[in-house]
């Protein structure tokens, strides 16, 4: 089973290891591919990162994705008007205008931990019906555990919960990620299943959230990089 | 009236059904056994708390840990296997070092988890997800 991680920081994007320890932790701990997270940058910025990202493919001989990470609605517009240019889209959660806009947009792959910095799950289940419907993942981001203690992380861990069920009953998809900033963060892929299942989740849709939903957003980044794809939902039939 | 000191062995349908975890630690600085076995104890109390790990049975074996690859075992019966492997995850310092546990393969007996495969760290590690899910 190939296993992926979606959310890593690295020192681009305010986290604290260069892309080459991140990629080689993570190929020690067994996954096949990673995605790079950063907030939006300047054209300069971006040249460097995707020309580093192409020297530490070849050099630790693991597939590496560029994802940008929305923290508000006006980066999310600007972000989903040049969407072609980069891999993954990925929403901040937290602000109840962000989620549910995220939600409502089909360009959006991954919406990272919804209840973040919040006293409610941050969905309802309109919200998941969209996400649903948009085939937006909804992210368990384990670093939100791993660094919350007693009150706080029991809070996060029920709102995870509620999430998961609720994405459940509308099948909406669930994405595991670690949410790490430095590669001492990085998670083994049995850890992340293994903490999904006291979620809520059953063993295989564990399992699916690190490997299935992973591969579905990859067959979307290559049917986006096509010649004959339009928007979501349209492309070109000859 | 002669009572024996020990208590007899249980027939092996009346024991629990158990399941060894073999792990590896990547980390800093090298770790010792006492601060593994703290932190594990402590990471498992807080997150499951005394009534939650009294179910798992969880035990960290002492003279299968060794100290110069970091590999280690840990025996848990067979359905809390994921509580275990989660908790594991949640354990990001031992000591002043930081760690990242790698689990290599869950059986159900010490031979079956073949530790001598683990001489060299060039490990398949996707035949490990293999256990029973705790859906209780």
């Amino acid at each position: 089973m190939k296993f992926f991680d979606f959310h890593v920081h690295s020192a681009f994007s305010g986290g604290e290891s260069s892309l080459e320890e991140l990629a080689s932790m993570a190929k020690k701990l067994g996954y096949k591919g990673i995605c790079f997270t950063a907030y939006p940058l300047s054209k300069n910025e971006e040249e460097i990162l995707k020309a580093e990202i192409e020297r530490v493919k070849k050099a630790i001989g693991i597939e590496i994705w560029l994802g940008y990470e929305a923290r508000n609605l006006k980066e999310l517009k600007k972000l989903t008007k040049r969407r072609k240019e980069f891999d993954v889209l990925l929403v901040r959660g937290g602000d109840i205008r962000l989620n549910r806009a995220a939600c409502e947009t089909p360009e959006v792959d991954i919406l990272t931990h919804p209840e973040f910095q919040r006293q409610d799950p941050g969905l309802d289940h309109v919200g998941i019906k969209l996400a649903a419907k948009n085939r937006v993942a909804i992210e368990i981001n384990f670093r939100e555990i791993l660094f919350s203690t007693k009150r706080t992380r029991s809070l996060i861990l029920k709102n995870i919960a509620q999430n998961v069920r609720l994405a459940k009953k509308y099948k909406a998809p669930i994405i595991i990620c670690s949410g790490a900033i430095s590669h001492w963060e990085l998670r083994a892929p049995e850890c992340l299943i293994s903490m999904a299942c006291q979620l809520g989740l059953e063993l295989k849709e564990a399992k699916d959230a690190l490997s299935k939903v992973p591969q579905e957003i990859i067959k979307l980044i290559k049917e986006r990089k096509s010649k004959d794809w339009v928007m979501p939902g349209v492309k070109v039939v000859k | 009236m002669n009572v024996k000191k020990r208590l007899k062995v249980l027939i092996p349908t009346l024991r629990e059904k158990e399941r060894y975890i073999a792990f590896q630690i990547i980390s800093e600085e090298p770790i010792s056994y006492s601060d593994l076995e703290a932190a594990l104890w402590n990471t498992m109390l807080e997150f499951f708390g005394e009534y939650g790990v009294s179910k798992t049975s969880v035990w960290l074996i002492k003279n299968l840990y060794d100290q110069k690859k970091q590999i280690g075992v840990i025996k848990c019966n067979h359905k809390s296997v994921a509580q275990v492997i989660a908790c594991l995850g949640l354990i990001s310092r031992l000591g002043e070092s930081r760690v990242v546990f790698k689990i290599l393969k869950v059986s159900g007996t010490i031979k079956g988890l073949r530790l001598n495969q683990f001489k060299n760290t060039k490990i398949k590690n996707n035949e490990v997800m293999n256990y029973p899910a705790d859906t209780s």
